[in-house]
């Protein structure tokens, strides 16, 4: 039997996906400010001709590889949150990611933004399959004690001792597993936290092991790792086991250099399985209630280097579904030099914000406890 | 005088990924590639004029080649291709189309163990250098066992993992015993008559020789694999030189690279010969560095026309030389 | 189980990956102090299994197999601290595969270089290694168009940590390590973004300085001035007390505990006094730590998560998984991968993060289905030594408990807790006791290698 559904929110149904564009996705060249001279200037050797850009209206235009975003921002289906960040920015990968997965710019925090999510949502841990991470290694944004996580590396094999072959002898170990991990489960500190990670682990591996079998579809995705990532997504919340917040990423955004060619290639990976992904909840009836909030760490700087543009700031977000209010959100930031912060774009807009309208407008949660204040938040969802 | 030259380089642009070769009767040149995919098949026949002729198929007759590492024609124009992880010989024709195979994993005298060379005498038998088992068997092409010999060891006559084998005019028998740093020849029933080389950096030394072949002189060309150079010796192993590879841009090389400005503008403006930091100077180094190098030797061959063919496994090309 | 047996058993799952019994036997017989020096000094790590890796698996060292190969090195190496300390600064100088495999193990042979020598070198070292100045883009440091990357992370992630320095002493850094390129940078580049293998394969990369690059202006650094370049960089760097602290904070991270306690702040005290008194000597600072009565104690004992790579490592190498090496290594990258850890993979430049965030539940899916399916075999060569060392002891027929007693402490030793015992003692239970006296007893041998397999399925199992 599935676990039931966490109870707390108003919308039991609805879901959040989150993707997470590792390295510093540069907003410049995601959000292409055309008309605007300074663009032209600052980015001398990396920016995208005015003739090959995807344009949204009279200033800005999606870049040139991402078509399928563009035909989802003509359905009404995109929100572009423009010069999204938060105070005193840190150029860091590792500590500008941690400020996003817990939410915390000034404390350190091993406590993920998501995690306080599942914990609201599913206050005693019902549901091991709250949230569901698609990839290797689990991010500090669905890290919380006592709040369970699924990580898939890969759904196809995904479960304990497959190559058991006795099924009494595979029955046995696993009690034994179960049992052994239980009893750590009730201990301190880390051997606590491995004896709950086993017991939940064994809970959802048999379970998730059957939402390949159930799937089917007639989308097909492409073979790269995040379309790969969306699709497993899409098999689990197809299979109805109550699962709400689904995580991936997608790395290689750190162009320092690279800016006009592996940047592109990155887009034109995301669009088109961000597209899949929502043709693949239509088709299954879960368009209506899921949404999707693409991030990056930070936003890269105003100048080039070259062929590249290093650590920046301010940025960009996207937020995507059928329930999403499509439109422009927020300023883009001023590009002239002296509206700067340290070379880069000025945010104007703190993620917390849209954090809170996902926390409270979509998933019907008070987000004071989840983004610890009140921001404010856009209108994101209809 | 003996005399070296030059002539070309023929692979790279992805139509090969060499191991080693063979000639057909006619002069066309089979590939033996050790990799297969993008467009390239298990065999790829070509000429000296760098005209691809045909792409064959990986077909073992019960599936693909799991490790193919040596190639040789028999008198009838039958492929002789040597599976070292699967220890047996397959038997294709000109096509690469199944006929038959023989050999089985094992020590008994017949079986072989990660077996690495194959090569026939001009009776029409074959020589297999039995890597694991640090021995040399002969066969007959129907595969029945015929003599052998060697054990392991570092004594005349012993091998340590023996890896490519080839016959001289008279017969003889000479293999590069790969990790006893030399190459041994035997009469052709497996009497010892000289061992070559000892371990080493220096001229008529050797670090894991991998392959031999011997010209109708008796000249000895040895792949010093370690070393990723060719050592030439007289026939009675006396040092004569060395070469260390000159690549340059084959036919289908220049294809890629006029393709590719990009490629080709920061190319032009490149070193290919770099000086290297001393931590960087080991002939591994240095190859892996200088495009132009040697690296990866695998197979030796010479044509009828005293034609001397290097084979790189690690740079998916062959270099030709002329001897003479 | 004897104390040095199990201290033994300590030191080489921290400073090794794990070892067996003979070995261990072989070690204690050797005493615990000599045992350490011998780490320190690697000797011949033996080139069999590169030399059989490279001859059966062509070009293995050029594309993204280079970790393959590293893994045949860690399987089979007769150095372990040596690779162990590769592993350690390749989590702490993280970089990523760009189409370069030989270049990234070339920066290996750059690490156990350096790896037991002064940190000031080892810093210069990382400085000219091109697959670092590629990696983070120090090609494009110019003279005249700075690229702050590599100035940055040098002083952020490499060697003190933010709060030690200024936004200008990352600029005037950068300005000192400008025209440290690779050679024929810009073809390399151009080949790196692209992946290119063509036309004739990969061509690896070494380290080129150019003086018509390089700014050698004055520079002021962390309260010095003059006109610096990269090595003063290094030389300023390494005496600083915020470096000291964070190299031996790191080594304690790695090797001795997840966490750093009272005591353990304590060792580190000392392992920054030898830094200093050793002219910044990484040999003498790991000596240190590895003698401190902190590293000995039964509180540092199973206190650290066994990193992935240290898992797989320590199961192959046990259970002999891979006698002889071939074009894989047991599936062990790719096995490392799925648990977290992908060599030359790493989530970002800052690493992995440690400790308790290997911990979760997808990968302790693949940690445990991993290695109990090696231990399961019973015709492993290690899993057999272990099944033959129990059935030379008490005559050969064991109650259950007995079984279990004897494959903890063989396998580790393990220390258990009760739950666990009893765990391990019912699935035993449900099959009687053990009778090992037939050499054919294929049935019993079996079990012991099921109750082994379950073992490693155990939490301790996951700490070192």
């Amino acid at each position: 039997m599935p676990p039931t559904n966490g109870t707390n929110g108003s919308h039991p149904d609805r879901k959040l996906v989150v993707v997470q564009q590792s390295g510093g996705n540069d907003y410049l060249n995601s959000v292409v400010p055309y008309t605007n001279g300074h663009y032209y200037d600052f980015r001398a050797h990396t920016h995208h001709d005015p003739e090959d850009v995807l344009k949204i209206d009279d200033t800005l235009a999606f870049g040139p590889t991402m078509g399928p975003m563009k035909e989802l921002w003509d359905e009404g289906k995109v929100a572009v949150i423009h010069g999204i960040g938060y105070p005193q920015p840190n150029r860091s990968h590792f500590r500008s990611m941690d400020i996003w997965h817990t939410a915390e710019p000034v404390e350190i925090s091993q406590e993920g933004w998501l995690g306080r999510v599942v914990r609201e949502l599913d206050p005693k841990g019902e549901n091991v399959l709250s949230a569901v991470n698609f990839g290797v290694g689990l991010p500090r944004a669905l890290g919380c004690d006592g709040v369970p996580v699924a990580s898939v590396g890969d759904l196809a094999t995904y479960g304990l001792f497959p190559d058991l072959q006795d099924e009494w002898l595979r029955k046995y170990a696993l009690e034994a597993f179960a049992k052994m991990y239980g009893a750590a489960a009730g201990k301190e500190a880390v051997m606590g936290f491995l004896g709950q990670t086993g017991a939940d682990a064994l809970k959802g591996a048999d379970i998730l092991r059957t939402a390949p079998e159930r799937y089917s579809s007639t989308i097909e995705y492409a073979g790269n790792g995040i379309a790969k990532s969306l699709r497993d997504a899409a098999q689990v919340m197809f299979a109805d086991f109550g699962a709400r917040i689904f995580y991936t990423q997608h790395g290689g955004y750190d162009t320092h250099a690279g800016l006009k060619t592996a940047h592109p290639q990155l887009w034109s990976e995301l669009a088109p399985a961000v597209s899949d992904f929502m043709d693949d909840l239509e088709e299954h009836g879960h368009a209506d209630d899921t949404a999707i909030l693409i991030f990056s760490e930070f936003g890269r700087r105003v100048r080039d280097n070259g062929n590249g543009a290093d650590h920046g700031s301010g940025g960009v977000a996207f937020l995507v579904g059928n329930k999403v209010r499509g439109g422009m959100y927020g300023e883009y930031p001023s590009l002239a030099e002296k509206d700067h912060l340290d070379g880069d774009l000025h945010f104007n807009n703190d993620f917390r914000g849209a954090y809170s309208a996902i926390a409270e407008k979509w998933l019907g949660l008070d987000p004071a406890p989840i983004v610890k204040g009140h921001f404010e938040a856009f209108d994101l969802f209809e | 005088m003996f005399d070296l030259e030059y002539v070309k380089t023929i692979g790279g642009g992805r139509k090969i990924r060499p191991y080693d070769m063979a000639f057909a009767a006619d002069g066309s040149i089979y590939v033996l590639n050790h990799a297969t995919g993008f467009g390239a098949g298990r065999f790829t026949v070509c000429n000296l004029d760098e005209d691809i002729i045909a792409e064959l198929p990986d077909d073992a007759g019960d599936g693909a080649f799991a490790q193919a590492v040596s190639l040789a024609f028999d008198s009838e124009e039958r492929m002789f291709v040597l599976d070292e992880a699967k220890s047996r010989v397959t038997i294709l024709d000109r096509q690469a189309r199944f006929l038959d195979r023989w050999g089985e994993p094992g020590s008994a005298p017949g079986q072989l163990d990660r077996p690495s060379a194959l090569r026939f005498d001009r009776n029409g038998d074959c020589y297999v250098s039995d890597q694991m088992n640090h021995r040399v068997q002969k066969f007959t092409p129907d595969g029945r066992f015929l003599l052998q010999w060697g054990e392991y060891g570092s004594g005349p006559g012993q091998f340590d993992m023996p890896w490519g084998l080839n016959l001289d005019s008279r017969g003889d028998v000479y293999v590069a015993d790969w990790r006893n740093d030399r190459v041994q020849k035997f009469t052709p029933d497996g009497q010892f008559i000289a061992s070559f080389g000892e371990p080493g950096r220096g001229d008529g030394q050797f670090d894991r020789p991998s392959c031999v072949v011997v010209d109708d002189g008796g000249y000895i060309y040895v792949g010093d694999w370690g070393n990723e150079r060719v050592q030439v010796l007289d026939p009675d192993g006396g040092f004569i030189t060395i070469l260390r590879g000159q690549a340059t841009l084959s036919l289908w090389a220049s294809r890629f690279i006029d393709s590719n400005p990009d490629e080709k503008r920061t190319r032009e403006a490149s070193n290919l010969y770099p000086s290297l930091p001393p931590e960087l100077e080991s002939p591994f180094h240095a190859s892996s560095q200088t495009e132009p190098y040697f690296f990866g030797i695998t197979s030796l061959h010479l044509d009828d026309q005293g034609r001397l063919y290097v084979v790189e496994s690690r740079r998916q090309r062959f270099q030709v030389y002329q001897t003479g | 189980m004897s104390e040095d047996i199990a201290l033994m058993a300590h030191l080489m799952r921290r400073a090794g990956f794990g070892a067996s019994r003979a070995e261990l036997e072989r070690h204690a017989a050797r005493g615990y102090e000599a045992t350490v020096e011998w780490l320190l000094r690697p000797g011949d790590p033996g080139d069999f299994a590169e030399d059989i890796a490279k001859r059966r698996a062509v070009g293995f060292d050029e594309g993204g197999a280079a970790f393959e190969l590293w893994m045949v090195r860690m399987i089979h190496t007769n150095n372990p601290l040596e690779e162990k300390m590769a592993l350690f600064l390749h989590s702490l100088f993280p970089v990523q595969y760009m189409s370069q495999g030989r270049a990234l193990l070339n920066q290996l042979d750059n690490f156990r270089r350096h790896a037991f020598g002064s940190f000031r070198d080892l810093l210069l070292a990382l400085s000219r290694d091109p697959a670092m100045l590629l990696f983070l883009n120090n090609n494009d440091n110019h003279r005249d168009a700075m690229n702050e990357n590599y100035g940055r992370e040098l002083v952020e992630l490499f060697s003190m940590g933010v709060g030690n320095y200024t936004e200008s002493d990352v600029k005037q850094c950068a300005r000192a390590f400008t025209g440290w390129t690779l050679g024929n940078a810009d073809y390399m580049a151009v080949r790196a973004g692209k992946n290119s293998f063509d036309p004739y394969g990969s061509i690896a990369w070494h380290f080129e300085y150019r003086p018509d690059d390089h700014d050698d202006g004055s520079k002021g650094f962390l309260g010095e001035s003059g006109p610096f370049d990269g090595e003063d960089i290094c030389g300023i760097i390494a005496r600083q007390p915020a470096a000291a602290r964070f190299i031996c904070a790191r080594l304690f991270l790695f090797f001795a505990s997840d966490d750093i306690d009272d005591e353990g702040r304590k060792a580190i005290d000392d392992m920054v006094e030898t830094y200093y008194e050793s002219g910044y000597e990484l040999r003498a600072v790991l000596r240190a730590l590895f003698n401190s009565a902190y590293f000995k104690s039964d509180a540092a004992r199973f206190a650290r998560v066994k990193a992935p790579v240290e898992l797989v490592i320590g199961a192959v190498r046990m259970t002999g998984a891979s006698p002889t090496p071939g074009a894989g290594s047991a599936g062990a990258n790719g096995a490392s991968a799925a648990m977290g850890q992908a060599l030359f993979r790493p989530p970002s430049v800052e690493g992995w993060h440690e400790g308790k965030e290997w911990i979760e539940s997808g990968a302790l899916v693949q940690r445990v289905n991993y290695v109990a399916a090696l231990f399961r075999d019973a015709d492993k060569p290690g899993v057999r030594d272990i099944i033959d060392r129990i059935a030379r002891s008490n005559g050969g027929v064991y109650s259950p408990e007995q079984a279990i007693a004897l494959c903890l402490d063989l396998i580790g030793p393990v220390t258990a807790s009760q739950e666990t015992r009893d765990q391990l003692l019912e699935f035993a239970a449900r099959q009687g006791s053990v009778d090992l006296r037939d050499p054919d007893a294929d049935d019993a041998r079996t079990r012991i290698a099921q109750i082994l397999a379950l073992i490693t399925a155990a939490p301790e199992y996951q700490f070192a």
